[in-house]
């Protein structure tokens, strides 16, 4: 087993360790701290598949800015412990079957398809994920919704400036 | 370069309408009452101009194309956004975001005609996103209403849930094919039960958007907060241009898994009639009762796409241009009739026609249009979708549509009741109708009762391509 395989297996199970525990934390502060400790697993993956802008360009903007703000969310929100709106045991027990449902079904087209049998993923090599291709990309092949982007965000400011100013 | 400018001419004008917007909201303040005109007269040029230089083929590598049918369609969508300009002039112009709400609706519109145009998952993604966001913000604009505020709300959370699956979606179809472009994936599409889930998470999220019955719970209470005039936007525009996608992305990128989208067409389809019919049956308020009824008409518009035929894009592109005639006429009723006398329940509407004739006809035409009763064009409409289902030769499917055209017509009929024949003792008002707003109910009539009656326009619609 090489080291990179070692790291692969570490993070994986550290990734899914940390996502159940955003699930079943009580206090939705911890949640939030797992969240991270998920975005950084997942970052380490991004380095293992040699795009180490991805994997910097992921902690920054998720684990750095919007983490903030669900940390500050959270927080004028006030939630404590004991505010558990799920009551209904019914709901609940739909919730386990219908997402375990899904999950069988996931699990079993991904076994079941021929497209990915004995196919692995470039590790420490490929330069996919690197700045320059990126950029490449985004700048030649892109370059529309790229700029479809700013109309975008143009529109998402407009409407929060409206929403926001109550004379 | 001349080849850019003929080929995005209409979003390339939208573009420079946004930034006239803009300019206008950051210099000084004009009043609506002299900005509102203006609007309009840009937003008729804008539909004008939509039917001249019209090219074909594809800019930036496949990323966006268009044909003369798309340049037809974004032309249904301008129309239906000018109707708005002049239907809901009077709610306009006592809004005190007059422009803005032009900016977020003419953004929307924008993104709804890249998304017909586009030719890339990635492009399409987001201008999915750019035609949502802005409505969400739109939903919102009754700043005084608790119930907008929670409309847009539920619409936001609704719409960011769908964007997530219809990603997850998307990146499993990568996955599973490696490429995004739309010319490239069908080639390499096998039916694998990847692939087949990948597309099953896809059109959900059209479901999401359409309203289609499993995912239609979002729908009732946001165009019940929302103003009437986002209503409008969102029942008829916005799902125009996501039924114009459906069948590009049915048709072309997943033709070969029609075997599957077949089946669960006739599934939800038959689900969305039947479903929205019953609900719409007990509504006592007319944007809910409006509401009901559009999912009941997406469940139609599924029957006409399940026929994977060029009649059914005609069929589904004519019944659109019929609705958007229908349901405006109805909601601007609704509209001026809300405004002005204060009034949402069908109760309330007892007695409209001793005091206010115009708008009675007007309302009763565009009820008869959307029940699908024979001189009015929602009959045409219907007719050639059920006939594009039928091709396929499952006549109980058809069967189980023409049943459900029988129920609605109960509760179109109980709103025309209302208005003609039951007594009332303090019926409403002689409501002053605005130039503009009378404008926009003729154009609507005439719509409802021209195209329907000139067939020129079905043959002219199966011709483009």
């Amino acid at each position: 087993m090489s080291i990179i395989e070692i790291f692969f297996w570490l993070l994986s199970g550290l990734a899914i360790f940390s996502a159940i525990m955003v699930l079943i934390s009580k206090n939705p502060v911890h949640s939030v701290l797992w969240l991270i400790v998920v975005f950084f697993a997942i970052s380490g993956h991004y380095i293992l598949l040699n795009a180490q802008f991805l994997a910097i360009v992921n902690l920054i903007v998720y684990a750095g800015a919007i983490m903030v703000l669900f940390l500050f969310v959270i927080m004028l929100m006030n939630l404590n412990a004991d505010a558990d709106p799920q009551k209904n045991v019914w709901l609940k027990v739909i919730g386990i079957v219908t997402g375990g449902l899904l999950l069988t079904v996931l699990v079993s087209a991904v076994r079941s398809s021929n497209d990915l049998v004995n196919r692995s993923a470039e590790l420490k090599t490929g330069s996919i994920g690197l700045i320059k291709s990126l950029g490449i990309t985004l700048f030649n092949e892109y370059t529309v919704p790229f700029e479809l982007s700013s109309i975008l965000f143009l529109s998402a400011m407009v409407g929060a400036v409206v929403i926001g100013k109550k004379e | 370069m001349n080849e850019l400018l003929t080929l995005m001419k209409s979003e390339l004008v939208l573009t420079v309408l946004i930034f006239l917007l803009l300019f206008v909201k950051i210099g000084r303040g004009v009043r609506n009452e002299a900005l509102l005109p203006i609007i309009q007269v840009l937003l008729l040029l804008n539909f004008i101009v939509g039917f001249f230089f019209n090219g074909e083929g594809s800019l930036f590598g496949g990323m966006f194309h268009t044909s003369s049918l798309i340049a037809f369609e974004k032309n249904i969508l301008s129309l239906a956004v000018y109707l708005i300009s002049l239907l809901f002039a009077g709610w306009l112009k006592k809004s005190q975001h007059m422009p803005e709400f032009f900016l977020l609706m003419i953004t929307a519109l924008l993104g709804m005609f890249l998304m017909i145009s586009s030719g890339n998952l990635l492009m399409f993604y987001l201008s999915l996103e750019l035609s949502t966001i802005p409505v969400a913000a739109m939903a919102n604009f009754d700043l005084d209403k608790k119930r907008s505020s929670e409309g847009a709300m539920k619409m936001i959370l609704s719409s960011a849930f769908s964007s997530g699956i219809l990603l997850f979606g998307i990146s499993l179809v990568y996955g599973a094919t490696g490429t995004l472009a739309f010319a490239e994936i069908p080639a390499q599409l096998n039916g694998s039960p990847l692939q087949v889930l990948a597309f099953v998470f896809l059109f959900s999220a059209f479901a999401f958007k359409l309203s289609v019955v499993p995912f239609h719970l979002w729908a009732a209470d946001v165009y019940e907060g929302s103003p009437i005039a986002v209503t409008a936007f969102l029942s008829v525009v916005s799902k125009a241009s996501m039924a114009f996608i459906l069948i590009t992305v049915l048709y072309q990128v997943f033709k070969p898994l029609q075997s599957i989208w077949y089946n669960m067409l006739v599934l939800l389809a038959m689900a969305t009639m039947v479903v929205g019919n019953l609900f719409a049956l007990r509504q006592q308020n007319i944007k809910r009762l409006f509401a009901f009824s559009s999912i009941a008409q997406v469940g139609f518009v599924l029957v006409g796409i399940s026929s994977n035929s060029t009649l059914g894009v005609a069929s589904v592109v004519y019944f659109m241009l019929i609705y958007v005639f229908s349901a405006m006429a109805a909601l601007g009723v609704a509209a001026v009739v809300s405004h002005h006398a204060g009034q949402e329940n069908i109760d309330g509407y007892k007695g409209l026609y001793k005091n206010n004739k115009f708008l009675s006809w007007a309302m009763a035409l565009a009820l008869f249009s959307l029940a699908g009763i024979p001189p009015t064009a929602g009959f045409f409409g219907k007719l050639f979708l059920l006939a594009a289902g039928g091709e396929r030769g499952a006549y109980w499917f058809i069967t189980v549509a023409a049943l459900n055209m029988i129920v609605s017509l109960y509760y179109y009929l109980r709103v025309v009741r209302a208005i003609f024949m039951d007594a009332n003792e303090k019926p409403i008002d002689i409501i002053p109708l605005g130039n503009t707003e009378r404008l926009g109910l003729v154009i609507c009539g005439a719509g409802i009762i021209l195209v329907g009656l000139a067939g020129g326009i079905f043959n002219f619609i199966q011709t483009l391509h």
